[in-house]
Protein backbone atom coordinates (compact mmCIF):
# COMPACT_ATOMS: atom_id res chain seq x y z
CA UNK A 1 0.00 0.00 0.00
CA UNK A 2 2.71 2.28 1.22
CA UNK A 3 4.36 1.75 -2.09
CA UNK A 4 1.41 2.02 -4.18
CA UNK A 5 0.62 4.88 -2.72
CA UNK A 6 3.62 6.60 -3.67
CA UNK A 7 3.49 5.61 -7.14
CA UNK A 8 0.24 6.71 -7.86
CA UNK A 9 1.73 10.14 -6.27
CA UNK A 10 4.93 10.20 -8.27
CA UNK A 11 2.83 9.98 -11.05
CA UNK A 12 0.84 12.74 -10.64
CA UNK A 13 2.72 15.12 -8.35
CA UNK A 14 5.25 17.50 -8.26
CA UNK A 15 8.89 15.98 -9.34
CA UNK A 16 10.97 17.45 -6.62
CA UNK A 17 8.80 16.20 -3.50
CA UNK A 18 8.76 12.42 -5.69
CA UNK A 19 12.89 12.21 -5.65
CA UNK A 20 12.47 12.86 -1.88
CA UNK A 21 10.14 10.12 -1.24
CA UNK A 22 10.41 7.64 -3.81
CA UNK A 23 14.43 7.46 -2.69
CA UNK A 24 13.58 7.43 0.87
CA UNK A 25 11.17 4.32 -0.69
CA UNK A 26 13.85 2.96 -2.58
CA UNK A 27 16.70 3.03 0.43
CA UNK A 28 14.13 0.76 2.45
CA UNK A 29 13.59 -1.24 -0.10
CA UNK A 30 17.13 -1.54 -0.81
CA UNK A 31 17.46 -4.93 2.09
CA UNK A 32 14.55 -6.13 0.45
CA UNK A 33 15.17 -5.65 -3.07
CA UNK A 34 18.59 -8.13 -2.89
CA UNK A 35 15.82 -10.57 -2.29
CA UNK A 36 13.22 -10.47 -4.85
CA UNK A 37 13.44 -9.56 -8.32
CA UNK A 38 10.38 -7.74 -8.57
CA UNK A 39 11.23 -5.68 -5.38
CA UNK A 40 14.20 -4.78 -7.78
CA UNK A 41 12.45 -3.86 -10.77
CA UNK A 42 9.78 -1.99 -8.00
CA UNK A 43 12.56 -0.04 -6.82
CA UNK A 44 14.07 0.58 -10.26
CA UNK A 45 10.63 2.02 -11.36
CA UNK A 46 9.86 4.51 -8.94
CA UNK A 47 13.47 5.56 -9.07
CA UNK A 48 12.91 5.74 -12.28
CA UNK A 49 9.28 7.26 -12.00
CA UNK A 50 10.89 10.02 -9.71
CA UNK A 51 13.84 10.82 -11.69
CA UNK A 52 11.01 10.87 -14.85
CA UNK A 53 9.02 13.14 -13.09
CA UNK A 54 11.60 15.44 -14.01
CA UNK A 55 13.23 13.45 -16.63
CA UNK A 56 10.99 11.02 -18.03
CA UNK A 57 9.93 13.92 -19.68
CA UNK A 58 13.07 13.99 -21.78
CA UNK A 59 14.21 11.11 -21.98
CA UNK A 60 11.39 10.33 -24.86
CA UNK A 61 12.79 13.29 -26.11
CA UNK A 62 15.98 12.21 -25.46
CA UNK A 63 14.81 9.56 -27.08
CA UNK A 64 14.24 11.29 -30.48
CA UNK A 65 17.78 12.57 -29.98
CA UNK A 66 19.55 9.69 -29.05
CA UNK A 67 21.60 9.47 -31.89
CA UNK A 68 21.60 12.91 -32.48
CA UNK A 69 23.05 13.48 -29.02
CA UNK A 70 25.79 11.04 -29.28
CA UNK A 71 26.66 12.21 -32.77
CA UNK A 72 26.24 16.12 -31.29
CA UNK A 73 28.35 15.28 -28.10
CA UNK A 74 31.73 13.91 -30.25
CA UNK A 75 31.37 16.34 -32.47
CA UNK A 76 30.86 19.38 -31.09
CA UNK A 77 30.82 18.70 -27.49
CA UNK A 78 33.68 20.05 -25.92
CA UNK A 79 33.21 18.43 -22.45
CA UNK A 80 31.22 14.98 -22.79
CA UNK A 81 33.21 13.28 -20.42
CA UNK A 82 31.13 11.26 -18.09
CA UNK A 83 31.87 12.18 -14.72
CA UNK A 84 32.29 16.39 -15.78
CA UNK A 85 29.46 18.96 -15.59
CA UNK A 86 30.87 21.64 -16.60
CA UNK A 87 27.40 23.61 -15.22
CA UNK A 88 24.81 24.91 -16.49
CA UNK A 89 23.29 24.30 -19.85
CA UNK A 90 26.12 22.59 -21.11
CA UNK A 91 25.94 19.19 -19.33
CA UNK A 92 23.16 17.88 -21.40
CA UNK A 93 25.36 16.30 -23.74
CA UNK A 94 26.71 14.04 -21.20
CA UNK A 95 23.07 13.62 -19.32
CA UNK A 96 21.33 12.35 -22.26
CA UNK A 97 24.39 10.16 -22.80
CA UNK A 98 23.06 8.79 -19.51
CA UNK A 99 20.19 8.93 -20.32
CA UNK A 100 20.37 6.52 -22.97
CA UNK A 101 21.72 4.05 -21.08
CA UNK A 102 19.75 4.13 -18.34
CA UNK A 103 16.38 3.91 -20.75
CA UNK A 104 18.52 0.54 -22.66
CA UNK A 105 19.06 -1.03 -19.27
CA UNK A 106 16.08 -0.25 -17.70
CA UNK A 107 14.15 -1.66 -20.33
CA UNK A 108 15.87 -4.53 -20.45
CA UNK A 109 17.22 -5.76 -17.34
CA UNK A 110 15.61 -6.02 -14.56
CA UNK A 111 18.28 -7.06 -12.38
CA UNK A 112 20.31 -4.18 -12.25
CA UNK A 113 18.52 -3.30 -9.72
CA UNK A 114 20.70 -3.25 -6.51
CA UNK A 115 23.36 -1.32 -8.39
CA UNK A 116 21.44 1.67 -9.98
CA UNK A 117 19.89 1.84 -6.22
CA UNK A 118 23.47 2.06 -4.95
CA UNK A 119 24.72 3.90 -7.64
CA UNK A 120 21.88 6.69 -7.50
CA UNK A 121 22.60 7.17 -3.93
CA UNK A 122 26.33 7.18 -3.87
CA UNK A 123 26.60 9.79 -6.90
CA UNK A 124 23.26 11.32 -4.85
CA UNK A 125 25.84 11.95 -2.16
CA UNK A 126 28.13 13.19 -4.89
CA UNK A 127 26.61 15.77 -6.56
CA UNK A 128 24.41 17.43 -3.99
CA UNK A 129 25.22 20.45 -5.59
CA UNK A 130 22.43 20.95 -7.79
CA UNK A 131 18.72 19.86 -8.20
CA UNK A 132 17.41 18.74 -11.38
CA UNK A 133 21.12 18.53 -12.64
CA UNK A 134 22.35 16.41 -9.75
CA UNK A 135 19.01 13.96 -10.25
CA UNK A 136 20.03 13.69 -13.74
CA UNK A 137 23.67 13.03 -13.36
CA UNK A 138 22.85 10.55 -10.53
CA UNK A 139 21.00 8.77 -13.02
CA UNK A 140 24.20 8.74 -14.80
CA UNK A 141 25.88 7.13 -11.56
CA UNK A 142 23.32 4.32 -11.61
CA UNK A 143 23.65 3.49 -15.26
CA UNK A 144 27.33 2.89 -15.26
CA UNK A 145 26.49 1.10 -12.19
CA UNK A 146 24.31 -0.95 -14.43
CA UNK A 147 26.45 -1.81 -17.15
CA UNK A 148 29.03 -3.36 -14.80
CA UNK A 149 27.07 -5.31 -13.29
CA UNK A 150 25.44 -6.48 -16.18
CA UNK A 151 28.60 -7.33 -17.35
CA UNK A 152 29.52 -8.78 -14.08
CA UNK A 153 26.78 -10.84 -13.19
CA UNK A 154 26.13 -12.46 -16.66
CA UNK A 155 23.14 -13.54 -14.88
CA UNK A 156 21.44 -12.21 -17.93
CA UNK A 157 21.97 -12.82 -21.08
CA UNK A 158 19.58 -11.01 -22.52
CA UNK A 159 20.25 -7.67 -21.44
CA UNK A 160 23.68 -8.62 -23.85
CA UNK A 161 21.92 -9.56 -26.58
CA UNK A 162 19.37 -6.65 -25.88
CA UNK A 163 22.21 -4.50 -25.80
CA UNK A 164 23.83 -5.31 -28.69
CA UNK A 165 20.65 -5.38 -30.39
CA UNK A 166 20.41 -1.71 -29.17
CA UNK A 167 23.86 -0.68 -30.53
CA UNK A 168 22.70 -2.10 -33.92
CA UNK A 169 19.76 -0.10 -34.38
CA UNK A 170 21.40 2.89 -33.06
CA UNK A 171 24.17 2.59 -35.64
CA UNK A 172 21.30 1.73 -38.46
CA UNK A 173 19.34 4.90 -37.63
CA UNK A 174 22.33 6.92 -36.95
CA UNK A 175 22.87 7.09 -40.86
CA UNK A 176 19.40 8.19 -42.36
CA UNK A 177 18.47 10.37 -39.00
CA UNK A 178 21.99 12.72 -39.54
CA UNK A 179 19.91 15.21 -41.73
CA UNK A 180 17.85 16.89 -38.85
CA UNK A 181 20.84 16.88 -36.32
CA UNK A 182 20.82 20.87 -35.45
CA UNK A 183 17.36 20.97 -33.06
CA UNK A 184 17.81 18.01 -30.78
CA UNK A 185 20.45 20.32 -28.79
CA UNK A 186 18.60 23.34 -28.78
CA UNK A 187 15.00 21.92 -27.94
CA UNK A 188 16.45 19.09 -25.06
CA UNK A 189 17.44 21.78 -22.74
CA UNK A 190 14.95 23.70 -23.18
CA UNK A 191 12.41 20.51 -22.58
CA UNK A 192 14.79 19.84 -19.68
CA UNK A 193 13.96 23.12 -18.17
CA UNK A 194 10.74 23.34 -19.22
CA UNK A 195 9.62 20.04 -17.71
CA UNK A 196 8.17 21.65 -14.09
CA UNK A 197 5.77 23.50 -15.98
CA UNK A 198 5.07 20.55 -17.83
CA UNK A 199 3.33 18.75 -14.96
CA UNK A 200 1.03 22.08 -14.26
CA UNK A 201 0.37 22.48 -17.56
CA UNK A 202 -0.52 18.89 -17.81
CA UNK A 203 -2.97 19.14 -14.71
CA UNK A 204 -4.80 22.11 -16.20
CA UNK A 205 -5.92 20.83 -19.20
CA UNK A 206 -3.91 18.32 -20.86
CA UNK A 207 -5.41 18.86 -24.05
CA UNK A 208 -4.76 22.51 -24.35
CA UNK A 209 -0.74 22.44 -23.74
CA UNK A 210 -0.61 19.48 -26.37
CA UNK A 211 -2.57 19.01 -28.80
CA UNK A 212 -0.81 22.17 -30.88
CA UNK A 213 2.28 19.94 -31.05
CA UNK A 214 0.18 16.70 -31.10
CA UNK A 215 -0.94 15.94 -35.14
CA UNK A 216 2.61 14.87 -35.99
CA UNK A 217 3.44 13.24 -33.33
CA UNK A 218 0.24 11.74 -31.95
CA UNK A 219 0.95 8.38 -33.87
CA UNK A 220 4.35 7.61 -32.96
CA UNK A 221 5.22 9.35 -29.83
CA UNK A 222 1.88 10.44 -28.01
CA UNK A 223 4.22 11.50 -25.54
CA UNK A 224 5.32 14.83 -27.11
CA UNK A 225 4.14 17.49 -23.98
CA UNK A 226 8.23 17.49 -23.64
CA UNK A 227 8.64 18.26 -27.35
CA UNK A 228 5.31 20.79 -27.28
CA UNK A 229 6.79 22.61 -24.54
CA UNK A 230 10.19 22.32 -26.20
CA UNK A 231 9.32 23.73 -29.36
CA UNK A 232 6.98 27.29 -27.63
CA UNK A 233 10.00 29.04 -26.44
CA UNK A 234 11.26 29.20 -30.06
CA UNK A 235 8.12 29.29 -32.15
CA UNK A 236 10.32 30.86 -35.38
CA UNK A 237 11.74 27.99 -35.62
CA UNK A 238 8.68 25.46 -35.90
CA UNK A 239 8.17 25.07 -39.25
CA UNK A 240 11.45 24.03 -39.67
CA UNK A 241 11.79 22.32 -36.55
CA UNK A 242 8.97 20.29 -37.32
CA UNK A 243 9.49 17.91 -40.25
CA UNK A 244 12.70 17.09 -38.40
CA UNK A 245 10.90 16.43 -35.00
CA UNK A 246 8.80 14.18 -37.13
CA UNK A 247 11.47 12.11 -38.33
CA UNK A 248 13.03 11.91 -35.03
CA UNK A 249 9.88 10.89 -33.34
CA UNK A 250 10.15 7.60 -36.04
CA UNK A 251 13.26 6.65 -34.11
CA UNK A 252 12.57 5.96 -31.09
CA UNK A 253 9.71 3.65 -32.45
CA UNK A 254 12.05 1.43 -34.51
CA UNK A 255 14.18 1.69 -31.86
CA UNK A 256 12.06 0.26 -29.28
CA UNK A 257 10.99 -2.51 -31.21
CA UNK A 258 14.62 -3.16 -31.16
CA UNK A 259 15.54 -2.86 -27.57
CA UNK A 260 12.72 -1.36 -25.90
CA UNK A 261 10.32 -4.14 -26.11
CA UNK A 262 12.76 -7.12 -26.27
CA UNK A 263 10.67 -8.76 -28.77
CA UNK A 264 6.87 -8.79 -26.97
CA UNK A 265 4.90 -9.17 -29.76
CA UNK A 266 1.76 -6.58 -29.16
CA UNK A 267 4.51 -3.67 -29.06
CA UNK A 268 4.71 -3.85 -32.76
CA UNK A 269 1.05 -3.13 -33.40
CA UNK A 270 0.97 -0.59 -30.18
CA UNK A 271 3.25 2.02 -30.50
CA UNK A 272 1.37 3.08 -34.33
CA UNK A 273 -1.90 4.35 -32.79
CA UNK A 274 -1.44 5.19 -29.40
CA UNK A 275 -3.50 7.76 -27.95
CA UNK A 276 -1.78 11.12 -26.65
CA UNK A 277 -3.47 11.23 -23.39
CA UNK A 278 -5.13 8.65 -20.95
CA UNK A 279 -8.78 8.17 -21.74
CA UNK A 280 -9.74 7.40 -18.65
CA UNK A 281 -7.99 10.33 -16.69
CA UNK A 282 -7.41 12.48 -19.45
CA UNK A 283 -3.52 13.11 -18.43
CA UNK A 284 -0.75 12.75 -21.07
CA UNK A 285 0.43 9.48 -21.29
CA UNK A 286 4.07 8.98 -20.71
CA UNK A 287 6.95 7.18 -21.76
CA UNK A 288 6.15 4.00 -19.89
CA UNK A 289 2.85 4.48 -20.54
CA UNK A 290 2.88 4.51 -24.21
CA UNK A 291 4.81 1.20 -24.18
CA UNK A 292 2.07 0.13 -22.05
CA UNK A 293 -0.92 -2.13 -24.09
CA UNK A 294 -3.10 -4.01 -21.49
CA UNK A 295 -5.50 -5.54 -24.06
CA UNK A 296 -5.92 -7.42 -26.73
CA UNK A 297 -8.03 -4.96 -27.87
CA UNK A 298 -5.76 -2.11 -27.89
CA UNK A 299 -6.89 0.39 -25.35
CA UNK A 300 -4.79 2.47 -23.67
CA UNK A 301 -4.50 4.17 -20.91
CA UNK A 302 -2.44 5.16 -18.15
CA UNK A 303 -0.96 3.07 -15.44
CA UNK A 304 -2.78 4.73 -12.88
CA UNK A 305 -5.94 4.67 -14.17
CA UNK A 306 -4.94 0.82 -14.88
CA UNK A 307 -4.10 -0.18 -11.51
CA UNK A 308 -7.59 1.14 -10.39
CA UNK A 309 -9.18 -0.71 -12.52
CA UNK A 310 -7.59 -4.05 -11.59
CA UNK A 311 -8.57 -2.87 -8.12
CA UNK A 312 -12.12 -2.56 -9.29
CA UNK A 313 -13.67 -4.85 -11.50
CA UNK A 314 -10.42 -5.59 -13.71
CA UNK A 315 -11.96 -5.42 -17.51
CA UNK A 316 -10.39 -3.43 -20.20
CA UNK A 317 -12.49 -0.16 -20.89
CA UNK A 318 -12.63 -0.58 -24.28
CA UNK A 319 -13.73 -3.95 -24.76
CA UNK A 320 -14.93 -4.57 -21.47
CA UNK A 321 -13.43 -8.57 -21.41
CA UNK A 322 -11.15 -8.90 -18.34
CA UNK A 323 -7.92 -8.10 -18.13
CA UNK A 324 -5.52 -11.22 -18.42
CA UNK A 325 -4.58 -12.73 -15.81
CA UNK A 326 -1.10 -12.51 -16.24
CA UNK A 327 -0.36 -9.00 -15.39
CA UNK A 328 -2.61 -9.14 -12.17
CA UNK A 329 -0.84 -11.95 -10.88
CA UNK A 330 2.57 -10.43 -11.40
CA UNK A 331 1.19 -7.20 -10.07
CA UNK A 332 0.11 -9.24 -7.11
CA UNK A 333 3.47 -10.14 -6.17
CA UNK A 334 4.53 -6.80 -6.60
CA UNK A 335 3.87 -4.15 -3.67
CA UNK A 336 -0.17 -4.13 -5.50
CA UNK A 337 0.79 -3.38 -8.52
CA UNK A 338 2.94 -0.61 -8.88
CA UNK A 339 4.95 -2.22 -11.63
CA UNK A 340 2.10 -3.48 -13.90
CA UNK A 341 3.15 -1.41 -16.62
CA UNK A 342 6.64 -2.62 -16.48
CA UNK A 343 5.56 -6.26 -16.61
CA UNK A 344 4.27 -6.62 -20.21
CA UNK A 345 7.46 -5.31 -21.14
CA UNK A 346 9.53 -7.01 -19.16
CA UNK A 347 8.01 -9.92 -18.44
CA UNK A 348 9.41 -12.12 -21.45
CA UNK A 349 13.14 -11.28 -19.33
CA UNK A 350 11.84 -12.13 -16.69
CA UNK A 351 11.05 -15.81 -17.20
CA UNK A 352 14.35 -15.81 -19.00
CA UNK A 353 16.22 -15.16 -16.26
CA UNK B 1 -1.00 10.08 5.39
CA UNK B 2 -0.28 8.04 2.45
CA UNK B 3 -4.08 7.02 2.02
CA UNK B 4 -5.10 10.85 2.05
CA UNK B 5 -2.20 11.13 -0.81
CA UNK B 6 -3.45 8.64 -2.16
CA UNK B 7 -7.56 9.86 -1.96
CA UNK B 8 -6.73 13.30 -3.07
CA UNK B 9 -4.79 11.56 -6.75
CA UNK B 10 -8.37 9.93 -7.22
CA UNK B 11 -10.07 12.79 -6.40
CA UNK B 12 -7.48 14.55 -8.71
CA UNK B 13 -8.29 12.69 -11.06
CA UNK B 14 -11.87 12.57 -11.19
CA UNK B 15 -11.94 16.38 -11.13
CA UNK B 16 -9.10 17.02 -13.76
CA UNK B 17 -11.49 14.34 -15.82
CA UNK B 18 -14.04 16.66 -15.23
CA UNK B 19 -12.59 19.60 -15.65
CA UNK B 20 -11.38 18.79 -19.10
CA UNK B 21 -14.79 17.38 -20.33
CA UNK B 22 -16.23 20.36 -19.43
CA UNK B 23 -13.80 22.13 -21.95
CA UNK B 24 -13.87 19.70 -24.83
CA UNK B 25 -17.95 19.39 -24.31
CA UNK B 26 -17.83 23.30 -24.81
CA UNK B 27 -15.48 23.02 -27.09
CA UNK B 28 -17.39 20.16 -29.39
CA UNK B 29 -20.35 22.18 -30.39
CA UNK B 30 -22.57 18.96 -30.36
CA UNK B 31 -26.06 19.53 -31.60
CA UNK B 32 -29.05 18.75 -29.16
CA UNK B 33 -26.94 17.73 -26.01
CA UNK B 34 -25.35 20.14 -24.00
CA UNK B 35 -24.10 19.93 -20.23
CA UNK B 36 -22.30 22.72 -18.00
CA UNK B 37 -21.60 21.96 -13.80
CA UNK B 38 -24.16 23.22 -11.50
CA UNK B 39 -23.19 26.54 -9.91
CA UNK B 40 -19.68 25.87 -8.35
CA UNK B 41 -19.74 22.15 -7.65
CA UNK B 42 -18.15 20.32 -10.78
CA UNK B 43 -19.50 17.04 -9.51
CA UNK B 44 -23.34 18.03 -9.85
CA UNK B 45 -24.13 18.70 -13.94
CA UNK B 46 -27.08 19.43 -15.47
CA UNK B 47 -27.76 18.40 -18.96
CA UNK B 48 -30.11 19.31 -21.86
CA UNK B 49 -31.13 16.79 -24.54
CA UNK B 50 -32.98 17.83 -27.59
CA UNK B 51 -34.97 14.95 -29.22
CA UNK B 52 -33.28 13.92 -32.55
CA UNK B 53 -35.12 14.50 -36.17
CA UNK B 54 -37.76 12.26 -37.27
CA UNK B 55 -38.16 10.69 -33.75
CA UNK B 56 -41.42 11.01 -31.41
CA UNK B 57 -39.35 13.31 -29.28
CA UNK B 58 -38.31 15.69 -32.15
CA UNK B 59 -38.50 19.83 -30.92
CA UNK B 60 -38.35 18.53 -27.06
CA UNK B 61 -35.96 19.47 -24.63
CA UNK B 62 -35.29 17.49 -21.70
CA UNK B 63 -33.18 18.44 -18.24
CA UNK B 64 -31.26 15.95 -16.89
CA UNK B 65 -29.23 15.94 -14.00
CA UNK B 66 -25.60 14.11 -13.87
CA UNK B 67 -24.16 13.25 -10.54
CA UNK B 68 -20.86 12.32 -10.49
CA UNK B 69 -19.55 10.09 -7.99
CA UNK B 70 -15.76 10.66 -6.27
CA UNK B 71 -14.44 8.41 -8.39
CA UNK B 72 -15.64 9.38 -11.44
CA UNK B 73 -14.29 7.46 -14.30
CA UNK B 74 -14.10 4.57 -12.29
CA UNK B 75 -18.27 4.33 -11.30
CA UNK B 76 -20.84 6.00 -13.81
CA UNK B 77 -22.52 9.09 -12.98
CA UNK B 78 -26.31 9.06 -11.77
CA UNK B 79 -28.20 10.11 -14.52
CA UNK B 80 -32.31 11.86 -14.02
CA UNK B 81 -34.36 13.33 -15.96
CA UNK B 82 -35.86 16.37 -14.61
CA UNK B 83 -38.01 17.22 -16.96
CA UNK B 84 -40.88 14.74 -17.51
CA UNK B 85 -39.86 12.06 -20.03
CA UNK B 86 -42.68 10.08 -21.53
CA UNK B 87 -40.35 6.91 -22.32
CA UNK B 88 -40.74 3.40 -22.20
CA UNK B 89 -36.80 3.25 -20.42
CA UNK B 90 -37.68 6.19 -17.96
CA UNK B 91 -39.79 5.66 -15.38
CA UNK B 92 -42.26 8.70 -13.69
CA UNK B 93 -39.37 10.74 -11.81
CA UNK B 94 -36.80 10.52 -14.44
CA UNK B 95 -34.64 7.61 -13.33
CA UNK B 96 -33.28 5.83 -16.81
CA UNK B 97 -32.49 1.98 -17.52
CA UNK B 98 -29.76 2.14 -19.69
CA UNK B 99 -27.01 -0.64 -19.37
CA UNK B 100 -24.07 1.80 -19.99
CA UNK B 101 -24.88 3.62 -16.79
CA UNK B 102 -25.08 0.89 -14.74
CA UNK B 103 -23.64 -3.13 -15.32
CA UNK B 104 -22.11 -1.49 -18.85
CA UNK B 105 -20.20 1.33 -17.39
CA UNK B 106 -16.97 1.62 -19.23
CA UNK B 107 -14.62 4.67 -17.87
CA UNK B 108 -13.99 5.26 -21.13
CA UNK B 109 -17.53 6.65 -21.39
CA UNK B 110 -17.57 10.41 -20.69
CA UNK B 111 -20.41 12.85 -20.26
CA UNK B 112 -20.75 13.86 -23.93
CA UNK B 113 -21.48 9.88 -25.03
CA UNK B 114 -23.54 9.42 -21.86
CA UNK B 115 -25.83 12.18 -23.44
CA UNK B 116 -25.77 11.08 -26.93
CA UNK B 117 -26.23 7.76 -25.81
CA UNK B 118 -29.36 8.92 -24.18
CA UNK B 119 -30.27 11.12 -27.30
CA UNK B 120 -30.47 7.61 -29.30
CA UNK B 121 -32.12 6.22 -26.18
CA UNK B 122 -35.39 8.36 -26.98
CA UNK B 123 -35.57 7.34 -30.45
CA UNK B 124 -34.48 4.04 -29.84
CA UNK B 125 -36.41 2.52 -26.71
CA UNK B 126 -35.72 -1.05 -25.52
CA UNK B 127 -39.31 -2.29 -25.21
CA UNK B 128 -38.56 -5.43 -23.55
CA UNK B 129 -37.79 -4.62 -20.21
CA UNK B 130 -39.56 -0.91 -19.50
CA UNK B 131 -39.70 1.02 -16.41
CA UNK B 132 -42.76 2.46 -17.94
CA UNK B 133 -45.53 -0.52 -19.02
CA UNK B 134 -47.69 2.90 -20.76
CA UNK B 135 -45.18 4.36 -22.95
CA UNK B 136 -44.10 1.07 -24.09
CA UNK B 137 -47.34 -0.34 -25.18
CA UNK B 138 -48.30 3.28 -27.08
CA UNK B 139 -44.90 2.91 -28.71
CA UNK B 140 -45.97 0.42 -31.06
CA UNK B 141 -48.25 3.61 -32.50
CA UNK B 142 -46.00 6.65 -33.40
CA UNK B 143 -48.99 9.00 -34.34
CA UNK B 144 -50.72 8.52 -31.01
CA UNK B 145 -47.04 8.70 -28.84
CA UNK B 146 -45.91 11.73 -30.12
CA UNK B 147 -49.08 13.57 -29.30
CA UNK B 148 -49.04 12.38 -25.68
CA UNK B 149 -45.11 13.57 -25.43
CA UNK B 150 -46.48 16.79 -27.26
CA UNK B 151 -49.10 16.74 -24.66
CA UNK B 152 -46.88 15.67 -21.71
CA UNK B 153 -44.04 18.23 -22.75
CA UNK B 154 -46.67 21.27 -22.70
CA UNK B 155 -48.46 20.61 -19.18
CA UNK B 156 -45.04 19.17 -17.85
CA UNK B 157 -46.28 18.71 -14.18
CA UNK B 158 -48.69 15.58 -15.15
Amino acid sequence: MVSDSITSASIHAAPNNNNNNARDVSKKKRARSAKLKQCKLDVRREQWLSQGAVKNKDVKAEQNGVVEERKDRNNHRPFGNLGMRPGGGENDGSIHHHHHHDSDLDSNSPNSLTSSVLGSNYSETNFTGSSSSSSSSSSGGCCSGNITEDDEGGGDDGCLDDWEAVADALAANEKPKNPCLESPPEHDPIAQSGSPQETTIGSDGPNFGVENSKPQCARTIPKASGNGLAWRPDDAFRPQSLPNLAKQVSLPNSNRKHYGCGGVPWAYSGVVSAPSSCPICYEDLDFTDTSFLPCLCGFRLCLFCHKRILEEDSRCPGCRKPYEHEPVEAEASVHGGSLTFRLPRSCSLITRS
Amino acid sequence: MFLTLLFSCVFNCSLNRLQSELMALMMSGDSGISAFPEEDNIFCWKGTIIGSKDTVFEGTEYRLSLTFPNDYPFKPPKVKFETLCFHPNVDLVGNICLDILQDKWSSAYDVRTILLSIQSLLGEPNISSPLNNQAAQLWSNQDDYRKMVEKLYKSPKA
